[in-house]
C-alpha cells in the first residue's frame, strides 16, 4: 500500500487513483468528475487534477469533496503550485490537498506554503525522512496558504 | 544601503543550510544530476566548460566595500584570484569546486550576500539604474522597490517553478539606464495625474534568440498595488506559459501568441480577482526601505574647475570616465574594467580589495555594477577626483575610455561557457589592438559595442550600436554584425547587415563601418547611433565587406 505524509505523519493511503485496481474509494478524472453534471457527487469524492486541469471548474463539486490530488508530472513544472494557491484562498477548499508525481523533500517547504497539507513522493523517497523538508525555513517574505508549516513572516503592509 | 534584519539573516543561513544538505545527497549518490540541476539552478551553480561557475547576486548592483572584500577573499581562497561582472549587475567565478559551494555561500551570509536565484527557471536578481540615486533626472530611488522586489521574489511559493527564467528591471528616472523595456517585466516610476509616483509597467520584452520590445500593459499603477500587479502577470505567465519547449517558454511567446489585448485581460482579471488577498504594499514597508536608501551625508562644497593646470591623462580621464552628480561639488566615477589585454569586466581580487580601501576613503564605503560590466564609485567629491585618479592608474582601473567603442560588453563565450557558439574575449582583445589611439577613439565619440558568443545574447549585442554574435560555421568560429541597437533612450533592436565575418576579420571590418561613419557625420555632434538611424544600414553595409576577404 501507497505511503504518503499526511499533515506530519506517514500513512498509508486507502484511495485508488484512475486507473488503479483494489477496493479504496476512487479518486477521479476531472472529466470523470465533471461528465454528469445533473447528478452530483456523493460526500467524499476524491478527484485528480492534471497541471492543465482547470480549477475553477470544480467549484459546484467543492463542498462534496474530500480529496484534490494535484500531480507534478515533473519537477520543474511549477503549475500545480498556483493550483494549491487558487485552491485555498480563492475557492476556500479546506479538505486535504495532496501533491503527486515528482514530489522530492526539497519540495515540501513551498508546497505546504501554497497550501497542500499531504505528498505522495517520487519513487526512491522516504516520506519519513522527507518530513525535515517541511521546515527547511522558519522564515518567508510572501503572505501565502496553508497552515501546515508558519514561518515567521515580514509581509510588505 | 539595505542592510539585513533578523529575518533576513535567518533566511540566508537556512538556504546554506539546505543547499550544504543538497549538494551532500547529491555527492552521496541521493540525488540524481536530473534531480539536483534545478536545485543547484536556483543557488547559481552552474557546471561549464571547465568546472562549475558560481553567479553571486549583487541586488540591482549595489555592493558596501565590506561586501567587495567578500567578494576578493572568494576569487582567492576558492577560485584563481579573480572575478568577472556579468551583464546583470551580478558577479561569476569560473573555477569553484562544486564540494566547496556551500562554504562559499555561507562566507556570503556574513555579509548579507547570497547566490539565490541567480539562474534556473525563476525571478532572477532585480536590476536597475547604476546612477540611481544620484543621477539628476531622477523622480525617485528605484532601489527601495527594487529592494521591495528583491524580498518579495525570493523563494516566493508560488513562482519558483516558472516555464523559463524572468527578468524584472526598475528605473526611477525617465532616461532609462535599466533597459527596461528588454525584460520580462520593466517598471518605470512615473508621475501621474494627482502628482503622486506610480509605475508604467512594460511586459514581454527580452533579447535571446527572440529579440523583442516589451510592451506597455499599464501606463498607470499605483505604487502600493506594485506586488499584486507583478502577481497576477506572474500567475498568468505560470498557468498559461509553455512548457513543451525552452525557445517558446519565455513570457514574450505567452504575450505574442495571446496577442497583447487578450493578455492584457487576462492579467487584469487576475488582478481584480486576487485584490482581496493580494499583498498591498503599506505606508510604513515603504517608508522603511526608503529610509534604507537615504542620501550619504554630502558636505556643502564648491565646484572649482578639477582640470585647471592639471596634466592631459587626468583631464582625459575626468572628461571620460567621471559624469554629474546631482549633489554640488561631487562627482561620479567610473572605474573602467575595459583595459587593453583583460576580458572585460574582469577583475582580480587585489583590485577589488585597492577599490574597496578607495571607497572607504572618497566614496562613503559603496561600489555599484553597471550593465555595460564596469564599477561606479557614485559619490566623490570633486577635490578627491586627483588623488583618486593616481590611485585608481597604477591598479589599471584608470582605462579613459568609458562610452568609447573599447567599452565593450563581452560575455564570457567559447572560453568558459558550454553554450558558446564562438569566442569573445579574443575579439574583444582584438578590437583593443585595432582601436588603440586613445585620440581617435574619442573622435569617434560614443559607441556601444556588445558582443555575445551565442543567440542567447548575455551579451545584448541586439541592443548594441554595433552587435556582434559569434556563429559556428561548421566548427569554425563566425561572427555577424548588427547596427543601430540601442538599450538606453530609445530602445531599439540592430539590424544585422549581411553574411557574418571570420574571426581574423572582425575589428577591420568595425575599422570599415566607423569609417563610414566619420565621412558621413554631420559634425562631431552627430553620434555613430544618429548617423546609423538617419541615413540606414546600407551605406554601411557596402563598405563593411569592400576588403579583398570576403565573407561566404
Ligand atoms: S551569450 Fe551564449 S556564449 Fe555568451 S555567456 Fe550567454 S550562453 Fe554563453
Amino acid at each position: 500500500m501507497r505511503q504518503i505524509l499526511w499533515q506530519r505523519e506517514v500513512r498509508a493511503d486507502c484511495w485508488r487513483y484512475p486507473g488503479e485496481a483494489g477496493d479504496g474509494p476512487l479518486v477521479q478524472t476531472l472529466s470523470e468528475l465533471l461528465a454528469d453534471a445533473n447528478r452530483p457527487p456523493g460526500a467524499g469524492t476524491g478527484v485528480w487534477l492534471g497541471p492543465i486541469d482547470e480549477v475553477a471548474l470544480l467549484v459546484p463539486q467543492l463542498p462534496q469533496l474530500a480529496l484534490i490530488v494535484v500531480n507534478f508530472e515533473a519537477s520543474g513544472d511549477g503549475r500545480g503550485y498556483s493550483q494549491g494557491q487558487l485552491l485555498r484562498q480563492r475557492l476556500g477548499y479546506q479538505r486535504e490537498l495532496r501533491a503527486a508525481g515528482a514530489i522530492r523533500r526539497d519540495h515540501l517547504f513551498l508546497l505546504a506554503r501554497c497550501g497542500f497539507d499531504a505528498f505522495d513522493f517520487a519513487p526512491g523517497e522516504d516520506p519519513r525522512a522527507a518530513l525535515a523538508g517541511l521546515d527547511s525555513y522558519s522564515v518567508g517574505y510572501q503572505p501565502a496558504s496553508g497552515t501546515l508549516v508558519q514561518p515567521r513572516m515580514r509581509t510588505p503592509g | 544601503m539595505y542592510k539585513y534584519d533578523e529575518i533576513d539573516r535567518r533566511f540566508v543561513n537556512e538556504r546554506v543550510a539546505e543547499f550544504r544538505d543538497q549538494t551532500r545527497r547529491f555527492l552521496a549518490g541521493e540525488l540524481t544530476e536530473d534531480e539536483f540541476r534545478p536545485l543547484r539552478l536556483r543557488n547559481g551553480l552552474y557546471i561549464q566548460t571547465h568546472a562549475p561557475m558560481l553567479r553571486v547576486a549583487i541586488p540591482y548592483g549595489l555592493l558596501n566595500t565590506r561586501q567587495l572584500r567578500m567578494l576578493a577573499h572568494i576569487a582567492r581562497r576558492y577560485d584563481r584570484g579573480y572575478g568577472h561582472f556579468s551583464t546583470r549587475q551580478n558577479i561569476q567565478y569560473n573555477w569553484p569546486k562544486l564540494a566547496e559551494v556551500p562554504d562559499i555561500l555561507a562566507e556570503l551570509a556574513t555579509v548579507e550576500m547570497h547566490a539565490i536565484q541567480t539562474s534556473g527557471n525563476c525571478i532572477r536578481n532585480v536590476t536597475s539604474d547604476h546612477l540611481a540615486g544620484v543621477a539628476a533626472d531622477e523622480l525617485e530611488d528605484p532601489r527601495p522597490w527594487c529592494e521591495l522586489i528583491r524580498q518579495w521574489s525570493t523563494l516566493h511559493p508560488e513562482f519558483n517553478y516558472l516555464p523559463r527564467k524572468f527578468k524584472i528591471a526598475v528605473t526611477g528616472a525617465p532616461n532609462d539606464r535599466a533597459a527596461t523595456a528588454v525584460h520580462d517585466i520593466g517598471l518605470q516610476l512615473v508621475r501621474g495625474a494627482d502628482g503622486g509616483l506610480g509605475f508604467e509597467v512594460l511586459v514581454g520584452g527580452g533579447l535571446g534568440r527572440m529579440p523583442i520590445i516589451g510592451k506597455r500593459i499599464r501606463a498607470w499603477l499605483p505604487q502600493q498595488e506594485l506586488l499584486a500587479y507583478l502577481e497576477a502577470i506572474l500567475r498568468v505567465y505560470n498557468r498559461y506559459g509553455r512548457r513543451d519547449n525552452i525557445h517558446r517558454a519565455r513570457i514574450k511567446v505567452l504575450v505574442k501568441s495571446l496577442g497583447m489585448e487578450e493578455f492584457t485581460r487576462q492579467v487584469e482579471a487576475e488582478y481584480a480577482a486576487n485584490r482581496a488577498l493580494a499583498p498591498r504594499v503599506g505606508a510604513a514597508a515603504i517608508a522603511r526601505l526608503r529610509a534604507s536608501f537615504a542620501p550619504h551625508p554630502y558636505q556643502q562644497l564648491d565646484e572649482p574647475d578639477p582640470t585647471a593646470g592639471a596634466a592631459a591623462s587626468f583631464i582625459a580621464w575626468y572628461r571620460h570616465n567621471t559624469r554629474a552628480h546631482k549633489v554640488r561639488g561631487y562627482r561620479v566615477v567610473f572605474v573602467s574594467l575595459k583595459r587593453h589585454g583583460e576580458a572585460p569586466g574582469d577583475m582580480t581580487a587585489a583590485q577589488m580589495d585597492a577599490l574597496a580601501t578607495l571607497a572607504d576613503l572618497h566614496s562613503f564605503g559603496e561600489v555599484r555594477v553597471t550593465h555595460d560590466q564596469n564599477l561606479v564609485l557614485a559619490d566623490v567629491a570633486q577635490r578627491d577626483l586627483r588623488a583618486l585618479h593616481a590611485a585608481l592608474v597604477p591598479l589599471g582601473l584608470a582605462t579613459p575610455n568609458i562610452g568609447t567603442l573599447t567599452d565593450m560588453i563581452c560575455c564570457p563565450g567559447l572560453d568558459f561557457c558550454s553554450l558558446a557558439n564562438a569566442g569573445s574575449i579574443g575579439i574583444a582583445k582584438q578590437i583593443h589592438a585595432q582601436f588603440d589611439d586613445l585620440d581617435y577613439l574619442y573622435d569617434l565619440g560614443e559607441i556601444q559595442v556588445k558582443m555575445s558568443g551565442c543567440m542567447n545574447a548575455c551579451g545584448h549585442h541586439h541592443v548594441g550600436h554595433i552587435g556582434i554574435l559569434g556563429v559556428d560555421k561548421h566548427g569554425e568560429e563566425w561572427y555577424q554584425i548588427t547596427l543601430g541597437g540601442s538599450a538606453t533612450g530609445e530602445v531599439a533592436l540592430g539590424e544585422v547587415i549581411g553574411p557574418s565575418v571570420p574571426k581574423l576579420d572582425v575589428a577591420a571590418t568595425l575599422e570599415r563601418i566607423v569609417g563610414v561613419y566619420l565621412e558621413q557625420r554631420d559634425g562631431e555632434a552627430e553620434t555613430f547611433l544618429q548617423v546609423v538611424r538617419r541615413i540606414g544600414i546600407a551605406p554601411f553595409k557596402e563598405r563593411a565587406y569592400a576588403a579583398d576577404t570576403v565573407a561566404a
